[in-house]
């Protein structure tokens, strides 16, 4: 290991990693292009936006958007409706993931898979199909308009079952097949082994199912009809402009606006986030 | 989701967004006791919000047997929202759409018959403009009472016009292609103008009623009847020719544009004119451009426009009581006050022909577009398959400005679109 | 090859995608395993396997999802295969997820190999940052590129008519367009595929490249014998996902094109959207999500097979 260590230090600076920087260096200006373009002409008063020829940053800083936005809708309220929805449904859909995901894929029962391909087809059928079907059922539970009715139908998730089952998978048998001689029940396996192994499976996933959801809009579109009950980004939907045309600063200002707290909480987790994946437990 | 282009007016939502949390949901309440409730939904969001809101409220306190409240989404959202609400059965009572949205609920048995009020007296739609009422009716039955119809215009840059000595808007289309020729800068002559007489897109044009507005100037359709396609016809064929022989050969108008596209390039100062709708004037006012109003020039045949209207309509899941309580407030809404109001506040012109001109008069654009009014055509009336007509149209225009053979593109819509009529 | 059998016989790979063959299982064990799979079952067979089969009985009838409905037998199925529009939509889509998913899965991964040099500077900056597109929504990201790339007020065009490239009016043109809707998913979604494969990355035990090394490997050498079959479930999982989602393309097409310029955007889902929602033909709809699940269940299960060959071939 030492000897490695040394190894690898001596020839830091290879051209080849000089190259890999470079190439990373164009990669991720192209890929920030339209993220700056967003934040940029969240900034921008009306004219500078349509104005030829573009410029990146606005010459002239403004607040206006921004204003408008906070002015016309409720944000406060809208935030917090995309953090009970984004966060119950990915709080949800963890533990009942992970607990079927562990069912698949470190115990033996018959059917499983039957079960298995079953969850991986229902990925298939697109949602638009679902979708009435689906809300036929929440509007008979009286659901429309609340909490329950946006979050229950998300809180388990075939792609988060699969990804939990491939990740529980690679674990190494051995470890708990100790816990199992010692008589540890299943449970307690998956809680005090499986369980703080996976973490940055875990964390992956909480993720993926927290962007989704906050990124949603067609979701919460139609399982609330009450505004008040609409999450920041369907919200979005009610800052029309004349002719139903939403100015590209209003819209970029409401898109920044929408995606800040996401990133502000990806920024908090994602320090954790990479280290796991870093440092993943056993191998 | 954001940038499909729906109509209307312009101002602040923020009234409407508060008025909008005080909703009941659309259960049904018990008729015997209280009042009949229903729920509105509509997608005027801003200064017209405002009116409509204040209509209804006014409705409410003038009598004690039907409260309305409303409910205020965007037109797209409505669209992507009201067929799950009705599929289980709680949908709003009242609904407001964009009019080509009307008759596929309607043919699908969305709405209630509104014939019977039609009929009646008291209805206060006896005088409603004509063509409105048109775009109301699928398969000889009227489902929808208009809330706004006003014909597309010409909207032109003053400043430009002066700069380039033109004092007056063209009137005919030979006029208005030497005013955009005119108006046609290409000063390093690179053959891409910076500046173009007029924008004309060739799809997803406002309300999708440029091409039809051209078409009628030279008696030329697109349907007939509402069953009938008659796109394919000589006048239509000379229409097409005229119109791409002056934006590819003479380069009047930026190619490869659509409806919003062009907002974009009169907006930004580099197109004199431009086709759209009563909202152009808040667009042309925040980009600070002085703007004039003129109609549609007049094509060899005939001066028409194709006009964009609102429709509301009483969702098939009322019962008797709520069905006449929402007649009641359709009346209310129509009769000669607050169809001035509305008017007025919507930037629209009335609805009904009798509101006599200087009734608008304190609002210059409202009276400019009401001398219009009757020149407006309803789009595709009685059209249930509004979609593939409309886009068999884009890929006619789109192909023919770039390029393709007029003759065998029109063959091919006409086909296109009886197959959708037949549907 | 004597090194690939050493390195596998030290490191048992992960398992493969289909599962093992399993011993029979007691009963004490299925009630348990029942129980663990129960939370999960009753939400996904309330509100996943019910509204399906509700979508199969509508697929068999004329229903526009109110009102009355008939049963019009395979009508709608005979139509799906009949129209037109249907079979470019098809085109169109297989098209899109030939374009979007080897593009996706190798932009990911190709950075992720570059990221897991631990002598780069700045990784962590990297990571990050490569990571914020899956931040935001398809729709706004779509947004945002239509505006950058925009023929009159476009910063990206008139940045690339500086450098002497006309890229037109790409949007309305009917050979670019499609590739510009799958570029910006590729945007959207690389990072996240680039996540896991940085996972999958860091679970290669190091000792495994050091034992390479002393048997003399070379860079390419380890790559080819080390990662290639210790990341192979990965590869075929994200690849597998990459092509599900590819399949049901909607979002920012939607946005940017609307299917067009003449159709040559329009994807299956965009179809099943415009039936079911614009036109209210939900049962067509239906028909039209049913043949697109047999198709992608079809698809996935020959990369299943494919992929677990694979696996058998290497071990």
């Amino acid at each position: 290991m030492t000897t490695a260590t040394a190894i690898r230090r001596r020839s830091g600076l290879r051209p080849s990693t000089v190259l890999a920087t470079l190439a990373l260096v164009f990669t991720t200006a192209f890929v920030l292009l339209p993220i700056a373009i967003i934040v940029f002409t969240a900034f921008k008063p009306v004219a500078e936006v349509n104005a030829y020829p573009p410029t990146l940053l606005p010459t002239e800083w403004t607040l206006d958007n921004l204003a408008r936005i906070m002015q016309e809708l409720p944000f406060a309220r809208l935030v917090l409706n995309s953090f009970i929805f984004a966060g119950g449904v990915t709080l949800f859909a963890l533990v009942f993931d992970s607990l079927a995901a562990y069912a698949l894929a470190r115990m033996d029962f018959t059917g499983q898979r039957v079960l298995l391909v079953a969850i991986i087809a229902s990925l298939m059928i697109p949602f638009q199909a679902t979708l009435i079907p689906v809300y036929q059922l929440v509007s008979q539970l009286d659901w429309v308009n609340t909490y329950a009715g946006l979050i229950a139908p998300r809180a388990a998730d075939a792609f988060g079952i699969f990804f939990l089952r491939q990740f529980f998978l690679a674990l190494p048998r051995d470890i708990d097949s100790a816990a199992r001689i010692d008589g540890a029940s299943e449970f307690r396996i998956f809680r005090s082994i499986v369980l703080p192994n996976a973490v940055p499976a875990l964390l992956t996933l909480a993720i993926f199912t927290f962007v989704n959801n906050w990124n949603d809009l067609l979701w919460p579109l139609v399982f609330t009809t009450e505004s008040e009950m609409g999450t920041i980004t369907s919200g979005l939907t009610l800052l029309t402009g004349p002719g139903g045309i939403i100015p590209y600063g209003v819209m970029m200002a409401g898109s920044l606006i929408a995606v800040l707290p996401l990133v502000i909480a990806f920024l908090l987790v994602q320090r954790r986030f990479i280290e796991s994946i870093a440092t993943t437990g056993l191998k | 989701m954001f940038r499909t282009r729906f109509l209307l007016g312009a101002g602040a939502a923020a009234a409407a967004l508060a008025l909008a949390g005080c909703s009941v949901g659309g259960e049904s309440d018990d008729a015997s006791d209280g009042p009949t409730e229903l729920t509105f939904w509509h997608g005027y969001t801003e200064a017209d919000g405002d009116v409509l809101e204040q209509i209804v409220d006014e409705f409410n306190a003038s009598q004690d047997e039907v409260v309305i409240s409303t409910e205020i989404k965007t037109w797209a959202v409505i669209d992507d929202t009201l067929l799950p609400a009705l599929s289980a059965g709680d949908g709003p009572d009242i609904v407001a759409m964009p009019a080509e949205r009307l008759p596929v609920y309607a043919a699908r048995g969305a709405f209630a018959s509104l014939d019977d009020f039609y009929a009646d007296p008291d209805s206060n739609t006896a005088n409603l403009n004509p063509g409105a009422v048109e775009m109301e009716t699928v398969e000889g039955s009227r489902y929808g009472v208009p809330t706004g119809f006003v014909p597309l215009a010409v909207y032109y840059n003053k400043a430009l016009f002066e700069a380039a000595g033109i004092s007056e808007p063209p009137a005919t289309w030979d006029e208005w292609v030497t005013t955009a020729k005119s108006l046609t800068v290409d000063g390093n002559g690179d053959g891409t103008p910076e500046q173009y007489g007029v924008v004309l897109p060739d799809h997803a044009t406002v309300a999708n009623g440029l091409w039809p507005s051209l078409f009628y100037g030279n008696d030329g359709d697109i349907v007939e009847g509402g069953d009938t396609a008659v796109i394919d016809s000589p006048e239509n064929a000379e229409t097409l020719e005229f119109w791409r022989s002056a934006i590819v050969d003479d380069k009047i108008s930026p190619t490869g544009v659509d409806g919003i596209g062009a907002d974009e390039v009169f907006s930004s100062g580099k197109a004199a004119m431009t086709v759209g709708g009563p909202w152009m004037v808040f667009i042309a006012g925040d980009n600070g451009i002085d703007y004039g109003i003129a109609p549609i020039p007049a094509g060899p045949e005939a001066q028409a426009a194709s006009a964009i209207g609102v429709s509301m309509a009483i969702t098939a899941q009322d019962d008797v009581a709520k069905q006449e309580a929402a007649e009641q407030f359709f009346a209310y809404f129509l009769n000669d006050e607050n169809s001035v109001a509305w008017s007025l506040g919507s930037g629209w012109p009335p609805l009904r022909t009798d509101i006599p001109a200087d009734a608008v008069s304190e609002n210059a654009t409202v009276a400019a577009l009401t001398e219009q009014a009757e020149l407006g055509r309803p789009l595709l009336p009685g059209v249930v398959n509004s979609v593939d007509v409309l886009t068999a149209v884009d890929e006619l225009t789109q192909k023919v400005i770039a390029g393709g053979d007029i003759e065998a593109l029109l063959a091919e819509a006409q086909t296109a679109i009886q197959t959708a009529l037949d549907d | 090859m004597s090194t690939q059998n050493h390195i596998v016989r030290r490191y048992r790979p992960a398992a493969p995608l289909g599962g093992r063959r399993v011993a029979p299982a007691s009963r004490q064990r299925s009630i348990t395993a029942l129980a663990f799979l129960a939370p999960a079952l009753i939400i996904l067979a309330a509100f996943v396997a019910w509204p399906a089969l509700s979508a199969l009985r509508l697929s068999f009838t004329d229903a526009s999802g109110f009102g009355k409905e008939e049963f019009v037998g395979f009508g709608n199925y005979v139509e799906v295969f009949t129209q037109p529009d249907i079979l470019n939509a098809v085109v169109n889509t297989v098209w899109y997820t030939v374009l979007f998913t080897p593009t996706a899965v190798l932009v990911a991964l190709g950075l992720a190999l570059l990221l897991n040099n631990p002598h780069l500077p700045f990784r962590s900056f990297f990571r990050t940052a490569l990571f914020l597109p899956f931040i935001v929504s398809l729709a706004v990201g779509a947004f945002a590129w239509s505006y950058l790339i925009d023929p009159q007020i476009g910063l990206l065009n008139y940045w690339l008519n500086g450098l002497g490239v006309r890229i037109g009016n790409v949007l309305q043109d009917p050979v670019l367009a499609m590739p510009m809707v799958a570029l910006v998913a590729v945007w959207k979604n690389f990072g996240f595929y680039f996540v896991i494969f940085l996972a999958g990355l860091q679970d290669i035990p190091a000792s495994l490249y050091e034992a390479a090394r002393v048997d003399g490997a070379g860079p390419w050498s380890r790559f080819r014998n080390v990662t290639v079959p210790l990341l192979s479930n990965t590869f075929a999982f994200v690849v597998i996902f990459a092509m599900i989602a590819a399949l049901q393309a909607f979002d920012q097409i939607y946005v940017m094109t609307g299917g067009g310029p003449y159709g040559s955007t329009q994807t299956v889902v965009m179809e099943i959207y415009e039936s079911g929602f614009r036109k209210l033909e939900l049962g067509f709809a239906s028909a039209l999500s049913y043949v697109l699940l047999i198709a992608t269940l079809l698809l996935s299960a020959a990369q299943f097979v494919f992929f677990g060959r694979r696996e058998k071939d290497l071990s």
